[in-house]
């Protein structure tokens, strides 16, 4: 029996519907047009499909219980010989997709034990099984009494996994203990219980795990993708003392940081500088770019802007370069024509962005947009991705339409927090505008706006007879305590 | 290159044929040479305290240089391009907009009431530097940049001879370099070729131009 043919004939109780309803859908399906477009290289067996039938390999390492995934990674690079579809099951496990491996590295005994001796090599207690599907395969390495079980046929899958014990399912101890109260110790007893009624004592998470055991559903894993990263280290001669020195000294390595993002089609957006001292802990240096890129000269610029404000505490001995998660340059990001070969020296605006956030921080440059909401405070918003690259905004042009028919003009300057004002200061010009908004999340408004005048101090005392002078703001009255408060300047 | 450098430079001295934008005040354009904020330098305004509709000045300005439209050369017999027109011309200038550098505002720029005046949000930065010193480096480096079309810098004093790298820099970038600073520093001297007093008013503010490059000082009446 094949799984579409099972899923076909699998019985649908109204508990089926309500299960399949009740969980998010599988996230595989949606991942795999943006890998694509990203470029990585993907193979058929990428993505587990309900059709074909497939066969897994899981390796579960009981000496490895952080929740740290370093090791666990490292674990799936020595796999990658194997498979290029290998996956990682938190917190100590590997599946590995070992179908499309059979035809060169088979027969299916050889392969698993060749696995096996990966582990050995390494000296590492691992438990293995292979089964049909992901979850099967992880219940039999974690129950499995005699290792190592290989189920290859469909059909025996039920009968196999009828004698594991339900701890190897690796729910957690709560459901456990009910179904060993309920006198359930072995996953086949909880085969033969009533689905619906499985379902309701224990939720449908459970059910569904039991179908994927059982090849009725489809179960999408996501692969394992090394990531890369520039790293090179260069070691002084003699000690280095000034931070001019450390530029020079760094020119090769950006050289080459260039060159191997160039290699690989790919920009960073941050990098990290470590310089090692004799003595004193490390010196971390970070940079932000303001957009991808993998331009030798911005890379530069952006580290050289970040060492001479460096003030160093230590000669350094060695320095080492480090890149950020490398990233796919988008056709917006290929900056060579926008102006750093052909302007003569003339910046970009990805350029000046990062120049200055290199000197003043990434919090001190940001961009505002316009919200489409009723409550001025909310109505604005800081962004600190900037859309660099000339986009010329479709987002962003909706809201400003949306925003130019108000009644009356807002203030160019608005206040973090309303300013308590008292209503002899200013005399009002135009208004109100009622405001009353936001009772959905706790932070309801209901205020009138007026467009206001300061009366100064000296106009008041001559007395009411004086044109009003000053400054033109942005004033409200709250409605219910019949307070008055500031909360912009028309500058 | 050397010759064009060196056709700018007399370009720049040359007040009348500067490129301008217009002020949206027929009052204040009659009165500014050329007939409108002029491109490629630094402008000073001296004001006490906000609210005065100083912003307000600079808007109809900042919207027109964002939407492209080439600023209102004065002398149009001058065939040669605008000498401080580069963001434009060059090869940056026709892929990217114009940006709009906001240094240092004294309170938060609302954004709803930009997109009301015709701001484009997405090609304003704001830049809060820690102090003077690094907003005056921010500005330069904003002015020289050759894609920003404005610049607005607000502080409370600086000395002589970063006002005269800003007007470099504005010059060198073809941008409109603007400072806000007190009025206190009105008796100074200033490399700025256009300076004004805002002061209050009953329905508009006083208007006085201390230093005009190429026009006549004095006070404007922008009621007219």
């Amino acid at each position: 029996m094949t799984p579409a043919t099972a899923t076909a004939a699998a019985p649908a109780p109204p508990i089926a519907l309500a299960t399949a309803a009740a969980l998010p859908p599988p996230v595989q399906p949606a991942q795999e047009p943006l890998r694509r477009a990203r470029g990585v290289l993907q193979t058929p067996q990428a993505v587990s499909r309900p059709r074909s039938r497939q066969l897994w390999y899981a390796a579960v390492f009981p000496a490895l219980t952080e929740a740290d995934p370093g090791p666990l990674q490292k674990l799936c690079l020595h796999a990658q010989r194997f498979t290029s579809f290998v996956s990682i099951e938190p917190p100590n496990a590997l599946l590995l997709d070992i179908k499309g491996s059979l035809k060169l590295l088979g027969p299916l005994e050889t392969l698993h034990a060749n696995i096996d001796a990966c582990w050995r090599d390494l000296a590492l207690e691992a438990r293995s099984a292979t089964a049909p599907t992901t979850l099967a395969a992880l219940w039999c390495a974690r129950g499995a009494e005699d290792h190592p079980v290989v189920i290859e046929d469909l059909g025996t899958l039920a009968g196999h996994l009828g004698k594991l014990p339900i701890a190897c399912t690796a729910w957690d101890p709560q459901r456990l203990q009910t179904l060993r109260a309920m006198g359930v110790t072995r996953v086949g007893e909880l085969l033969r219980l009533p689905r619906a009624g499985l379902a309701r004592r224990l939720g449908t998470a459970m059910v569904w795990d039991l179908d994927i055991a059982l090849a009725r559903q489809p179960a999408p894993r996501r692969a394992f993708v090394a990531r890369e990263r520039f790293r090179e280290r260069c070691d002084f001669e003699s000690e280095i003392e000034t931070a001019a020195y450390l530029q020079k000294a760094l020119e090769p390595l950006i050289e080459r940081c260039a060159q191997f993002l160039r290699e690989r089609q790919a920009g960073v957006q941050t990098l990290r500088l470590k310089l090692r001292h004799r003595e004193i802990a490390a010196t971390r240096v970070q940079a932000g770019l303001a957009s991808i890129t993998s331009e030798r000269r911005r890379l530069a610029e952006v580290l050289a802007q970040k060492l001479t404000r460096l003030e160093l505490e230590a000669p350094v001995r060695s320095m080492e370069l480090i890149s950020g998660a490398l990233l796919p340059l988008s056709a917006a990001s290929l900056d060579a024509f926008a102006g750093g070969l052909s302007g003569g020296g003339r910046d970009t605006a990805p350029q000046l962005v990062e120049r200055l956030r290199a000197r003043l921080g990434e919090e001190a440059v940001y961009g505002v947009i316009s919200i489409p909401e009723h409550r001025p405070e909310a109505a604005w918003r800081r962004v600190h991705e900037l859309r660099l690259t000339s986009l010329l905004g479709s987002g962003g042009k909706r809201a400003d339409q949306v925003m130019t028919h108000h009644d009356m003009p807002r203030p160019v300057w608005l206040l973090d927090a309303p300013l308590p004002l008292s209503e002899t200061d200013i005399r009002a010009e135009a208004g109100p505008e009622r405001i009353e908004s936001g009772w959905w999340d706790g932070k309801g408004v209901a205020r009138d706006y007026y467009i206001a005048r300061q009366i100064d101090g000296i106009a008041r005392q001559l007395g009411g007879e004086q044109q009003p002078q000053g400054a033109r703001l942005w004033v409200f009255q709250e409605r219910h305590s019949k307070r008055w408060y500031l909360h912009g300047v028309f500058a | 290159m050397a010759d064009a450098r060196v056709w700018r430079l007399k370009g720049a001295s040359a007040a009348p044929t500067r490129p301008v934008w217009s002020t949206g005040r027929s009052a204040l354009d009659a009165r500014l040479p050329g007939g409108g904020w002029p491109t490629a330098s630094l402008i000073e305004v001296l004001l006490d305290d906000t609210g005065l509709g100083e912003v307000q000045l600079f808007l109809p300005a900042l919207v027109a240089s964002q939407r492209g439209t080439a600023p209102s050369t004065a002398a149009p017999s001058t065939a040669a391009p605008s000498p401080a027109d580069p963001a434009r011309t060059s090869d940056s200038g026709a892929v990217d907009a114009p940006w709009l550098v906001w240094i240092a505002p004294p309170y938060e720029p609302y954004a709803p009431a930009l997109a009301q005046q015709g701001i484009e949000l997405s090609r304003l930065l704001v830049v809060r530097p820690a102090n003077a010193t690094e907003a005056l480096w921010a500005a330069e480096q904003a002015l020289s940049s050759g894609v920003c079309a404005a610049v607005l810098l607000w502080l409370k004093g600086t000395d002589d001879r970063w006002l005269r790298r800003l007007k470099l820099a504005a010059e060198e970038g073809g941008a409109l370099g603007v400072l806000f600073r007190p009025a206190r520093h009105r008796f100074e001297s200033s490399p700025a070729s256009l300076r004004l007093l805002v002061t209050r008013g009953e329905y508009e503010p006083h208007l006085d131009l201390l230093k005009v490059q190429g026009g006549r000082p004095g006070p404007v009446d922008l009621a007219i």
